[in-house]
């Protein structure tokens, strides 16, 4: 009988204190942490923790914890699929993917359906790094924020700045991997020829990321005669086209998006020098606050995506201050609108969203390759040394006309 | 002429180290009939051993412990782990070799890291060979190209001249006569495999320093080693030489072409329309040059389902 009644007073003690205790945020990292894509899916997740540290140093949200939840997409949007399922099932209110345009096409689109039929109950989707134009264009929604750059944003940015620098030359040659991505690169050189006053003696497109031998690639560019080559290449098809160039003793420069991705450096060698990148970030551009923080708490200086990722969560934490006073259950749409209204003072400058489709306005920093560098890469004496922080609205461009954006309520 | 000279270079290198990767598995299939899924990764295991090894004691170091350790692996995953399976017959030799693949790739990715690791090559080997209208030739590639020469020629002269070759074929033909002269059968099993393993990994050790050396380098030569094997005709050396030459020209050929359908369309007075359409239309050659061999083996194929040089039956 006391037994039965011990219980009975637990029941309705955990009964009585459920209303009490607000539901945690919970946030779900959905990310490529196996196969191909894991150097670049661990780099997101690896800024988003930071991030999420970082609130619940704080105190976190409603007076709990946020609880992070980490889902391994494998690398395809079949199983981001289906680890978005999960998510749903687990209550997940705000879902993070960066490595991939394609995982966030499928991703993107899950949110979107997720909110028709769960109206109350959203979810939204922060973006931290999928740059594919048609995730702020036709398939734009009002849970989708992106928090990275875009192909024109890079391209204008470093188009501009080696202008100044007078290192840009007249005859660029554009090459580039053949989806989305690749495409939308191709897109904005050509699109930059009169602001730059260039002219674009070439463009090619290629596979993703299966090609071991570009000595035909760099002969065909070696052709062409150009200045300066543009690409948006990333992982193996960067590094080894810059080999390449750099074996057959191509003398250009090479105008990029990526060439901060850990190990890049070190195997291109003297290559490298010389060398351009547009990104979210450097550590040369900033007073070196946050770089010392990154490092105290992960052990190593932040490097390639994680600034961005950590970016977005520190937005998304400003965000989440303005509505957490207000207690009781999480609601997204309030969080969204928060973020909507969210200026980040992000290191290298200020991080905005822009309404009409929720691209963030935002620097883009503009650096070079050089020898003995403040913050050498991957041990070597080399590294990146900014050359200008290009300001939010001088790198945006337009709304795209295909995004129809439908705003709750 | 620039064009066809460059072009021909680039794809006769590419080639043979499409063969030099592709060699191994030749063996192994021809020898022992096993279909190795984890060819690339004993590549990839190879590439990241020379690096280990050569950081520490040199690139020539390196170059020498890799394909033994790589071997050695090889035997035992022979020993312990396929002969196990062997009985059960070849889809279950299949499923074993692709879960290997799997876990060496995650394994080597929990050692070494997600990124490229820094392996370079020995500065002597770091100058230009020659130079082809004002473009330096890296005397690497050429020292890749004479490494898998040299391979196919002790290959081939292992297996048709000596008599360890002899006892190799009989194994693989009639094994219980093998056996019943006197010879250790599964000794010979194991030592094909462990050299098909030491030749996937001296692959990896002097193609590793040239291509970065990453955990996708298994992926990315995995499928096209494949498709060498087949349009060669599987376990046929000469034939893997072969289909890995064709492969590499035609590659690197397609890369300098900037034609599309709609061009071709155009010289029947079709091309307006043709551009109209888009799509695969307007596609050039070049973007999808990677795509290449996978045609090449479909037509093969369809042609010749045993492969260039392979035996009917």
């Amino acid at each position: 009988m006391r037994h039965i009644s011990l219980i009975a007073l637990v029941v309705a003690g955990s009964l009585s204190a459920a209303p009490l205790a607000a539901k945690p945020l919970k946030i779900g990292i959905i990310e490529s942490l196996s196969g191909a894509q894991t150097s670049t899916g661990r780099m997101f997740a690896n800024g988003v923790h930071y991030g999420i540290d970082r609130i619940n140093a704080a105190g976190g949200v409603n007076g709990e914890p946020v609880e992070v939840v980490e889902y391994d997409n494998a690398g395809g949007p079949t199983e981001a699929a289906d680890k978005f399922r999960q998510a749903q099932a687990d209550g997940i209110n705000i879902i993070i993917q960066g490595a991939s345009s394609a995982i966030a096409g499928q991703l993107t689109e899950d949110v979107r359906k997720h909110n028709i039929r769960n109206p109350g109950n959203e979810m939204m989707y922060i973006n931290v790094g999928a740059e594919a134009m048609e995730l702020t264009g036709e398939k734009c929604h009002f849970y989708h924020f992106r928090y990275t750059s875009t192909a024109p944003m890079r391209v204008n940015a470093l188009i501009s700045t080696m202008k100044e620098q007078g290192t840009l030359g007249t005859r660029v040659y554009s090459i580039n991997q053949n989806y989305s991505w690749g495409q939308d690169m191709q897109a904005a050189t050509a699109a930059d020829t009169a602001m730059g006053d260039y002219e674009v003696v070439g463009e090619v497109l290629h596979d993703v990321n299966k090609i071991q031998d570009f000595a035909p690639f760099v002969a065909k560019i070696k052709a062409a005669n150009p200045d300066t080559v543009i690409t948006g290449n990333w992982s193996n098809d960067l590094l080894l086209l810059m080999k390449a160039a750099g074996d057959a003793g191509l003398k250009v420069r090479f105008a990029t998006a990526f060439l901060d991705q850990p190990g890049n450096i070190a195997n291109a060698g003297e290559t490298a020098l010389g060398h351009y990148i547009a990104n979210a970030y450097d550590n040369s551009a900033a007073d070196g606050s946050f770089a010392d923080d990154y490092k105290a708490a992960e052990g190593h200086l932040p490097t390639f995506v994680e600034p961005q990722a950590a970016f977005a969560v520190g937005a998304l934490q400003e965000a989440l201050a303005k509505v957490s006073s207000e207690g009781g259950d999480v609601n997204v749409t309030k969080i969204a609108e928060a973020l909507e209204d969210t200026t980040y003072e992000s290191p290298v400058g200020p991080i905005s969203v822009r309404k009409e489709d929720h691209q963030t306005i935002r620097p883009v920093v503009v650096s070079k390759v050089v020898k003995n560098a403040k913050y050498p890469a991957d041990d070597t004496d080399m590294g990146f040394q900014m050359v200008k922080v290009v300001p939010g609205e001088e790198a945006i461009y337009p709304v795209q006309s295909s995004c129809e954006m439908k705003r709750p309520g | 002429m620039e064009f066809y000279l460059i072009s021909t270079l680039n794809g006769v290198i590419y080639g043979l180290l499409l063969f030099m990767v592709s060699a191994g598995l030749t063996l192994i299939f021809g020898m022992m009939g096993v279909l190795n899924f984890a060819h690339a990764s004993f590549y990839m295991l190879g590439a990241y051993v020379a690096y280990a090894v050569s950081s520490a004691a040199g690139f020539w170091v390196g170059l020498l412990v890799a394909p033994a350790f790589v071997g050695i692996v090889g035997m035992l995953v022979e020993r312990f782990l396929l002969r196990r399976v062997h009985a059960f017959g070849h889809a279950h030799e299949l499923l074993l070799t692709f879960g290997l693949a799997l876990i060496v790739e995650e394994a080597v990715k929990l050692v070494f890291g997600d990124f490229p690791v820094n392996y370079q090559m020995a500065d002597t080997l770091r100058f230009a060979a020659f130079t082809v209208y004002g473009t330096d030739y890296p005397f690497y590639r050429v020292f890749m190209g004479i490494v898998a020469i040299v391979m196919f020629v002790a290959l081939w002269l292992l297996l048709s001249r000596t008599r360890i070759g002899i006892v190799v074929r009989a194994a693989e033909r009639l094994p219980q006569m093998a056996e019943a002269l006197g010879h250790n059968i599964p000794v010979v099993f194991t030592s094909v495999f462990g050299a098909g393993a030491a030749l996937a990994g001296l692959a990896g050790a002097v193609a590793g320093a040239f291509y970065p050396t990453n955990p996708n380098m298994a992926l990315e030569l995995g499928v096209i080693v494949f498709v060498v094997v087949v349009v060669g005709g599987l376990g046929s050396l000469q034939g893997s030489l072969l289909a890995s030459l064709l492969i590499g020209l035609f590659s690197s050929f397609a890369v300098g072409i900037d034609w599309s359908a709609a061009d071709l369309l155009a010289l029947v007075g079709l091309g307006d329309w043709a551009r109209t359409m888009g799509g695969l239309m307007t596609m050039q050659v070049s973007s999808i040059s990677a795509t290449i061999p996978f045609a090449l083996m479909l037509l093969v194929l369809l042609v010749r389902p045993a492969g260039l040089m392979g035996e009917r039956g």
